[in-house]
């Protein structure tokens, strides 16, 4: 082996994307690990702070909410790629693509017949407790009949090498814009390598992206008016925002930019109001509409939901899919596949205790130093107890919340990430480091189409199980593969 | 300088008259000072802030370079070149900010936004003209007349701080005078920091974005104000401005700073605050 990772020892007892239990390169990876390797340590080094100042000089940065001392932050990358094989893409490409078919009938359903009620197979009290369930849209059809056109479904390998599915997000998931800037700064750094490895490419994903919103327009066509709808500068993904309008050459508007006239949407220009058939939405739906939602929203476009509900504006993602992320309702997204298209789920997911049980809860209120603990409606790991490192007190105190309030809560047991090597700076070597992925799956009426590639996350504090950006996590390039000819 | 950019009365409330330091202490205000609105670091920092709100708008090399500006002013590299090589330190300051500008015409549609930064970049610009001649006019022609080659000096200082001395140079084959200096400023239409300059495009830019016939379209009255702002400085007679140009500078100023406010509130729903001042 190369002197890059000449000493390198994956993690006892995980899988390690690249390297195998004795350390050697998995075939798949080994001519790519050989051209890489092939730098000495300060080399590697030179290119890793090359990459870093890329970063930070292109003004690639996202916001932590709870950093009050300042607002941007570069996002760590790691220019160690994680490799995924052909063979390993093309289970997921078909497993993510019909989670996200079930997941759009169970939300059609929920919002119209709820037969799955019915039939027994989600307790009705589970979904309609939900936080994220929005009674007042029942019985409304989403204008162009796609729910779901922007789904991000993060995905864990365990110890035996296993995908499973970690958690769904249909509302607004981001991180795209990561993957087609990583992407970038890798090929600039390593041009040579590009050449010789058959990786999939991924920076057409926001031409896929904006033909899908043009596809989801009410009246269809070319000439639709998409719009991207931001929060605004202060809000953790804008760099996402302004890169994926800029990406798409669509405008970018927060919601004093729109207005609502007769039900229909206008964007207000210096020429007066233009139409706007399709709105990507990356603003909560409570900052929608303060006709329905918060009244005290400065965010929202009044009328916009009466707009969305004559059928006039499509809105991306349709609002009240949040019921489809808590995560009291994942356990059963493998019955809902079963139940809604008849075949069995592709993807394995985690084993998880809902509170809401009595006897899961009993379980977890017991084996809290082995379990996860997640409140269903949070993300970015907030409001979530890795029992096996938290301390007594931290566990008693979880275990008063979710005694209190059960539905809020789930309990997974500890899955061992995968780690792939990382550049660690400190050390001037390669260290293991846990990763998840976030695939892309981009859907229209005709069908869903999965970015081939996607976010990996990188814990890059060691042993550390959190991947979130807002707590230390960096990204790295997800090369997919290509079928050898 | 503190008298141009507004900041005199913080400037006096911190540090007094200055002493015989007061050079040094002027140069830290107008390029560090974080609460003078107008510093150098002031004035990069929300540059960069509106250029990164505005990141869709701009081309990737507009932004790249605004960006670079910005983080080499806050590095050590910045701070040691200010300490050791005050010229080379501003020369990159000017020489950034001019990249920008050139990338702006060159690597953006020249539509609606490039017009929109023009429209700004001129109504600021063309104030900046008639602050930095008022104060000058005032301090020149009120002191003691000297030599005459130490009067061109400092009529040529000023149109240094313009950019324009090789401009008027060529425009008076080396005939300097405070009048033709103060004409030159006010109403050559070729150069492109005179004020009439300045307003006559505004007009023209704004016009683009919205047309002026239209009274339905927000802007109106803002286009109305400029239209009437340019008029009044083209039937101006040099010799009516040379007069008094205390006053006709104040007046270019205030309706300057009115239209700046009625493009925020008709064009961006919000009205900058204004804050009254007298150039002098």
């Amino acid at each position: 082996m190369s002197s890059l990772f000449a000493n390198y020892q994956p993690a006892t007892g995980t899988y390690d994307e690249l390297f195998d239990a004795a350390s050697a390169p998995r075939a798949n990876v080994r001519a790519v690990l050989d051209a890489l390797g092939a730098s000495a340590p300060a080399d590697f080094a030179r290119s890793q702070a090359l990459a870093e100042m890329a970063m930070l000089t292109q003004g690639i940065t996202f916001s932590v909410y709870a950093d009050s001392r300042g607002t941007e932050k570069v996002f760590p990358f790691d220019l160690v790629p994680r490799i995924v094989a052909a063979a390993d893409w093309a289970h997921l490409e078909r497993g993510l693509a019909q989670r996200v078919a079930a997941i759009g009938h169970f939300l059609d359903d929920v919002y119209s017949a709820q037969r799955c009620f019915q039939d027994g197979v989600i307790p009705a009290e589970l979904v309609l407790g939900a936080k994220q369930y929005l009674p007042m849209l029942r019985g409304i059809a989403p204008p162009g009949g796609v729910r779901v056109h922007i789904a991000g479904i993060d995905l864990i390998r365990d110890s035996d090498g296993t995908f499973r599915v970690l958690e769904d997000n249909v509302r607004t998931p981001s991180g795209v814009s990561y993957v087609v800037e990583n992407r970038l700064a890798t090929k600039r750094i390593f041009p040579r390598l590009f050449e010789r490895a058959a990786i999939h490419r991924v920076d057409h994903y926001p031409a896929q992206l904006a033909e899908t919103l043009r596809a989801a327009a009410p009246q269809g066509g070319d000439a639709a008016t998409v719009v991207v709808l931001t929060p605004g500068p202060f809000n953790s993904a804008y760099f996402e925002h302004s890169f994926l309008a800029r990406q798409m050459g669509v405008e970018l508007v927060e919601a004093s930019d729109l207005f609502v006239e007769r039900d229909r949407v206008f964007l207000r220009t210096t020429l007066g109001p233009r139409p706007v058939d399709v709105i990507y939405r990356r603003t909560d739906e409570a900052f929608l509409d303060p006709e329905v939602f918060r009244p005290d929203s400065m965010l929202g476009v009044p009328g916009l939901m009466r707009a969305w509900r004559a059928g006039h504006v499509t809105l991306a993602n349709a609002p009240g899919n949040g019921v489809a992320d808590d995560k009291a309702v994942y356990p059963f997204i493998p019955d809902l596949i079963r139940y809604y298209l008849g075949e069995d789920a592709l993807l394995a997911q985690v084993p998880t205790y809902v509170c809401l049980r009595e006897a899961d809860r009993a379980y977890v209120v017991d084996h809290l130093h082995e379990l996860v603990v997640k409140a269903v409606d949070e993300s970015g790991g907030y409001g979530m107890l890795m029992g096996p490192q938290a301390t007594r007190e931290e566990r008693d105190e979880f275990r008063h919340r979710i005694l209190a309030d059960p539905r809020k809560y789930i309990a997974q047991p500890r899955v061992e990430l995968s780690t792939c090597p990382t550049w660690c700076a400190e050390t001037q070597r390669m260290e293991p480091r846990r990763v998840d992925l976030r695939p892309y799956i981009l859907t229209t009426r005709a069908g869903s189409w999965v970015l081939p590639g996607g976010l990996t996350r990188v814990a890059l504090v060691p042993g550390s199980y959190v991947v979130n950006s807002s707590q230390g996590g960096g990204s790295k390039d997800t090369w997919v593969q290509k079928e050898r000819a | 300088m503190v008298i141009v950019s507004g900041e005199e009365a913080a400037f006096a409330a911190r540090h007094g008259d200055g002493g015989e330091d007061v050079g040094h202490l002027v140069e830290q205000h107008l390029t560090w000072e974080t609460s003078n609105l107008s510093s150098i670091r002031r004035t990069v920092t929300a540059a960069r802030e509106n250029a990164r709100s505005i990141r869709e708008v701009i081309s990737l090399e507009v932004w790249e370079a605004i960006n670079e500006l910005y983080l080499w002013l806050g590095s050590d590299d910045a701070h040691d070149a200010y300490i050791t090589t005050r010229y080379a330190f501003y020369k990159r300051i000017r020489s950034g900010v001019r990249l920008v500008a050139g990338l702006l015409r060159s690597t953006m549609l020249h539509e609606a936004p490039l017009n929109f930064i023009w429209l700004g970049m001129l109504l600021e610009r063309g104030g900046q003209t008639a602050r930095v001649l008022d104060v000058h006019h005032h301090v020149l022609t009120e002191r003691e007349r000297t030599h005459e080659v130490a009067e061109a000096a400092l009529w040529l200082a000023v149109l240094r701080a313009c950019s324009g001395m090789e401009p008027f140079l060529k425009r008076r084959h080396g005939a300097i005078t405070g009048d033709a200096v103060t004409a030159f400023l006010l109403f050559d239409v070729a150069f492109p920091q005179s004020v009439i300059y300045c307003v006559r495009e505004a007009r023209r830019r704004f016009a683009v974005i919205r047309p002026p016939g239209e009274p339905d379209l927000p802007g109106f009255a803002t286009m109305t104000r400029l239209s009437m702002l340019d008029g009044w400085i083209t039937s101006s007679a040099p010799t009516r401005a040379a007069a008094n140009v205390h006053a006709y500078c104040t007046h270019v100023v205030q309706e300057l700073q009115a239209i700046c406010a009625g493009l925020g509130a008709e064009l961006f729903g919000y009205a900058p605050v204004v804050v009254a001042e007298s150039p002098q």
